[in-house]
């Protein structure tokens, strides 16, 4: 049995959290907490194997609450669960040391499967917030980077296209047309002073925006 | 002219004769030279002969020694073997010790039985030598000498014989003959290069010489006939016997290449009767060893000479051409200014005269005819007086004239002149006396100044004043009107006003001004403003003054005035006087009391501000609300539902589908509810910062109007909450400015802190707008965003040009945030 620890500062939430989770029928939820304070106190407690945090608490906030986790209990894994799809908190969650991120709203389809992978040492995000944070790492937090004069849709673009995606996939990917993707393929090329796909893959990876 | 030619013809003689002189002294030089080549030529020929001579007798004696050898006499009378080795044993010895070229011995009949050259090929043994005069003259008993070219070994040669007797006889039993080889001879010539030597027999034949292709040459043409004899002789070979080619012209001799020689003979001696030594010399070589070095030493001292006189002719003849000229300018001069005078006095545009003393004219300018209206011999010898109006004449006559006769002098004199026509003059009379040598007054000379027109002038002019003097009062009058208006308007207006000069020095204000900083008008003119206002006021108005002063433009400013009741706040329109020329004179101020209007206006500014803060205040608290309340309920409803529909899936399959539209309509809500907590408020802006915020908006901007947004940020600090509401309002305004009506492709929000500077900068490529032309609905947008920046102490500034993008710039300093 995995034991689980649900911070939320919802009650109804909680209970449906708690629903998901114990039907699983490999998971328990071992404690629940309503503010970032008793979180802490729980984890101290009851010892979790995977906590569940949401980032909106009143008193001590869930990012505040990962950090001192971190100190805490280094080897707990944190599972970041919120109302905010922005992708800024998933990095700010990620950056603070939580494996996994998972909006609320996604909760029902995906919380088990997430539990699980962060429980078993893996990281769990979803594709939208692994792209905001590949772009965050490659723009680095400060500084000059050749990735400053381009705009968010034209980083994402450009990612998708060095990883090998058609202009297809990106177009639906971003609910855009497959000519506004080829304008922005255009773009970049003109802007980067690149002539093909393959010096655009080449770019990205020496900008760190994909993995080589 | 004529003076002139004289000093170039002057001038060419001392060139001629000095080039004469130094021709004839040049050609003295060359006869001298030749002269002596002459005489050189001589004692060279001399020496020569000399030498031939002492050469040519040289084996004379030793000859006679031979002949007397008893070996030679025994091999004549006994020639067996024995006697003919040991004669030639002799000749041996003596060849050897002359070094000569054969000795050898003849019998009576010419015939040779020894010779020193009896091995040789070309051996003179047995060879008959009796047709050679040396050997009859010797065969006859006498010794002799002879120049010829051998028979046998055509070697040219100097033969000497001697005959040989027996030891009693009296008749010779041979002849013995030495030959010397005439090479030998010539090699001792020593001649020079330029000289040619030559000796020839009688006929001419050149026997020896030291030019060799005229060897055996004749000398002259005319020996020509001679041929015969010469071949007859066998002296000089088989022939032929050209000629040389030279001809005796005029004391020198030309060859046949032109070349001209000088010519020396002399016989060779008595033993070569007619024989001739001759030495040729070229006159060339003469004239260029004696005349080269006297052209090198003379030529350089002529030249100078010559050089020397024609620089000193030239200047001598540009010194007399300048007198000359001078003396030519000063007579004309002298001419033109008789000339002139004459002129002058006939043509000046002036009335002159001269009168005698009895009064009558005996002279007048044409000036003075011309005007008068008569010809000339119509008054020389008249009297002055009758050309005068009668009072005039009286005038003259009792009074100006005995006194001028007496002084010499007058001036001025008012006359009145009648001319012809009968029209009067007025003029001005002035007059001197000429005196003769005892100092009698011969006559006068007098000049009058027509005055008629000035007279008129003056009248005129009179009239005219007296014309303005009433215009001036007219206008004074107005003046004056204009004046009190004016003055009325500055005493009654609520506006200060002052008038200053450059150097602001008041020259004017008005009631109000003499009512607020209670001074009289009178008592501050000339003054400054530090003379009578408070140095913070007079600080203001100085620092104004001098920006209009220097601008030339009008300025309109707000100053602060201490009054009894408080501060007051003027706004003051300042703006340049000019001066008639147009340069600046002096600066006029108007100020207005806009006190209460400004405390208005800061009060509204204070309310709009709290309205905006509670505002912000409460949309956060909604969306707060929204998102975290209602959007948790519906999270929670949302986990139900998908529960439900997994639940009854495979029981109750429409209860199921019931369930899943039901969890869409939930998504659909859930998203109503993030996107309206969004707009009224964004919480990353609260959670996380202006720089999440932007970061999320600018994306979400771009993902919505695929206008390419770029978000650039450096140094941002954490901001308080007012100017990170401000900033990210004013993205947001003007972002909804560029959707509205930019049609950019384009927009950069830049956001960075420097040197305690927040800049925040809005950049897009659109078609931008003209400042001036913002409708009002678009300039409640600019103004809403100034609002907001001034709100928080900053400022708002937008830069826009037709087709250049807009731009738009919010700056706020960091420290000292207000806390509204």
């Amino acid at each position: 049995m995995i034991k689980v620890l649900i911070a939320d500062d919802h009650s109804i939430v909680r209970a449906g959290l708690r629903r998901i989770v114990e039907e699983s029928g490999d998971m328990q939820v071992v404690s629940e907490a309503d503010d970032g304070r008793e979180a802490i106190q729980r984890v101290k407690e009851t010892d979790p194997d995977v906590a569940v945090i949401d980032i909106s608490m009143p008193g001590l906030d869930g990012l505040e609450v990962i950090s001192q986790l971190q100190t805490l209990r280094p080897e707990l894994p944190i599972l970041v669960l919120t109302m905010h799809e922005e992708g800024q908190y998933v990095v700010r969650a990620i950056q603070a040391g939580a494996m996994g991120y998972l909006t609320k709203q996604s909760a029902p389809e995906q919380l088990v499967t997430a539990i699980r992978k962060i429980h078993e040492g893996q990281r769990y995000i979803t594709e939208e917030a692994a792209e905001s944070l590949a772009l965050r790492v490659a723009k680095g937090s400060d500084g000059k980077s050749p990735l400053d004069s381009l705009s968010m849709r034209e980083l994402q673009v450009l990612r998708r296209l060095a990883m090998g995606q058609t202009n297809r996939e990106i177009a639906s990917a971003y609910n855009i047309s497959i000519k506004t993707v080829d304008t922005y393929r255009a773009r970049l090329l003109k802007k980067l002073e690149l002539r093909n796909n393959a010096e655009l893959s080449r770019f990205a990876m020496q900008n760190h925006l994909i993995e080589p | 002219m004529k003076l002139r030619i004289i000093l170039i013809v002057l001038s060419l003689l001392a060139f001629l004769s000095a080039s004469t002189g130094g021709y004839l002294y040049y050609s003295s030089l060359k006869e001298s030279a030749l002269n002596e080549a002459e005489r050189q030529a001589d004692l060279r020929l001399r020496t020569i002969k000399k030498n031939l001579t002492i050469f040519l007798a040289e084996n004379i004696k030793p000859v006679k020694t031979l002949a007397g050898m008893k070996t030679l006499q025994l091999a004549l009378t006994r020639p067996d073997a024995q006697n003919l080795a040991a004669a030639n044993a002799t000749l041996d010895h003596f060849k050897k010790t002359l070094a000569s070229d054969v000795c050898y011995l003849m019998d009576p009949d010419g015939i040779t039985v020894a010779s020193t050259n009896r091995d040789a090929s070309d051996s003179f043994v047995g060879q008959n030598f009796a047709f050679r005069p040396y050997f009859k003259e010797a065969i006859s008993g006498k010794s002799s000498t002879y120049l010829a070219l051998g028979t046998t070994s055509a070697k040219r040669g100097a033969y000497y014989s001697h005959p040989v007797f027996a030891e009693n006889g009296s008749s010779p039993v041979g002849v013995v003959v030495i030959k010397a080889s005439i090479e030998l001879i010539e090699s001792q010539l020593g001649t020079e290069l330029d000289e040619i030597v030559m000796v020839n027999d009688p006929h001419g034949v050149i026997f020896i010489s030291n030019r060799k292709e005229w060897l055996y040459h004749l000398l002259w043409k005319y020996n020509e006939n001679s041929i015969p004899s010469i071949k007859q002789s066998l002296q000089f070979g088989t022939g032929p016997w050209k000629w040389t080619g030279l001809v005796s012209k005029g004391g020198h001799i030309f060859d046949r290449e032109g070349n001209v020689y000088q010519i020396h003979v002399a016989e060779l001696g008595s033993n070569y009767p007619e024989w001739n030594v001759v030495h040729l010399r070229k006159l060339d070589a003469i004239t260029q060893t004696v005349i080269e070095p006297l052209i090198k030493t003379t030529g350089p001292i002529v030249l100078a000479l010559c050089v020397l006189i024609g620089i000193a002719v030239f200047f001598l003849y540009r010194q007399a051409s300048h007198e000359i000229r001078q003396r030519r300018s000063a007579e004309r001069a002298l001419r033109q200014s008789e000339g002139r005078y004459r002129s002058l006095y006939h043509h000046t545009p002036a009335m002159l005269h001269s009168i005698d003393p009895k009064g009558r004219l005996v002279s007048v300018s044409d000036y003075w005819v011309e005007l008068m209206g008569y010809s000339r011999d119509e008054v020389i010898g008249h009297k002055l007086t009758d050309f005068f109006a009668a009072e005039s004449r009286q005038y003259a006559e009792t009074t100006i004239f005995p006194q001028f006769f007496k002084s010499g002098i007058c001036q001025d004199i008012p006359y009145r002149f009648v001319k012809k026509n009968g029209e009067k003059i007025d003029v001005l009379l002035s007059a001197i006396a000429d005196r003769d040598i005892k100092g009698n007054i011969v006559r006068s000379l007098a000049v009058s100044i027509d005055v008629t027109q000035r007279n008129r002038a003056e009248a005129a002019l009179k009239q005219a004043k007296e014309e303005l003097s009433l215009y001036s009062q007219d206008l004074e009058r107005l003046v004056r009107k204009q004046t009190e208006e004016i003055t009325n308007i500055l005493t009654y207006t609520p506006a200060v006003v002052y008038i200053k000069d450059k150097a602001g020095r008041y020259t004017l204000v008005n009631t109000r001004y003499e009512e607020l900083f209670e001074v009289r008008n009178t008592e501050i003119r000339g003054k400054t403003d530090y003379d009578i206002l408070p140095k913070p006021v007079a600080e203001q108005f100085r620092s104004s003054d001098a920006q209009v002063l220097k601008e030339a433009r009008s300025l309109q400013v707000e100053e602060r005035i201490q009054q009894s009741d408080g501060l007051h706040t003027y706004l003051a329109v300042k703006f340049p006087i000019y001066d008639e020329s147009g340069a600046i004179s002096g600066v006029c101020g108007i100020l207005n009391d806009i006190t209460a209007v400004k405390k208005a206006q800061t009060q509204l500014r204070r309310l709009s501000g709290s309205i905006m803060a509670n505002q912000e205040k409460e949309r956060s608290a909604i969306a707060r609300e929204l998102h975290d309340e209602l959007g948790q309920v519906l999270t929670a409803l949302r986990m139900d539902s998908v529960w439900m529909h997994e639940r009854l899936k495979a029981k109750d399959p429409a209860s199921a589908e019931r369930a899943a539209t039901m969890c869409r309509l939930i998504d659909k809500n859930i998203e109503d509810v993030r996107g309206m907590a969004f707009r009224l408020r964004p919480g990353v802006l609260d959670d996380l910062g202006l720089v999440d915020a932007l970061e999320w908006y600018t994306a979400d901007f771009e993902r919505r109007t695929e206008i390419a947004c770029v978000f650039e940020h450096e140094n941002v600090p954490r901001l308080n909450e007012t100017v990170s509401t401000a900033a990210y309002r004013i993205v947001q305004e003007a972002l909804t400015n560029v959707v509205r009506h930019a049609g950019a492709g384009r927009v950069e929000v830049v956001l960075k802190t420097n040197n305690g500077l927040l800049t925040l900068a809005v950049f897009d490529d659109g078609q931008g707008f003209d400042a001036l032309d913002l409708s009002e609905s678009e300039g409640l947008g600019v103004a809403g965003m100034r609002e907001r920046a001034t709100l928080v102490g900053g400022s708002l500034e937008v830069q826009s040009k037709p087709k250049n993008g807009t731009r738009v710039y919010f700056k706020v300093p960091l420290d000292g945030q207000p806390g509204s």
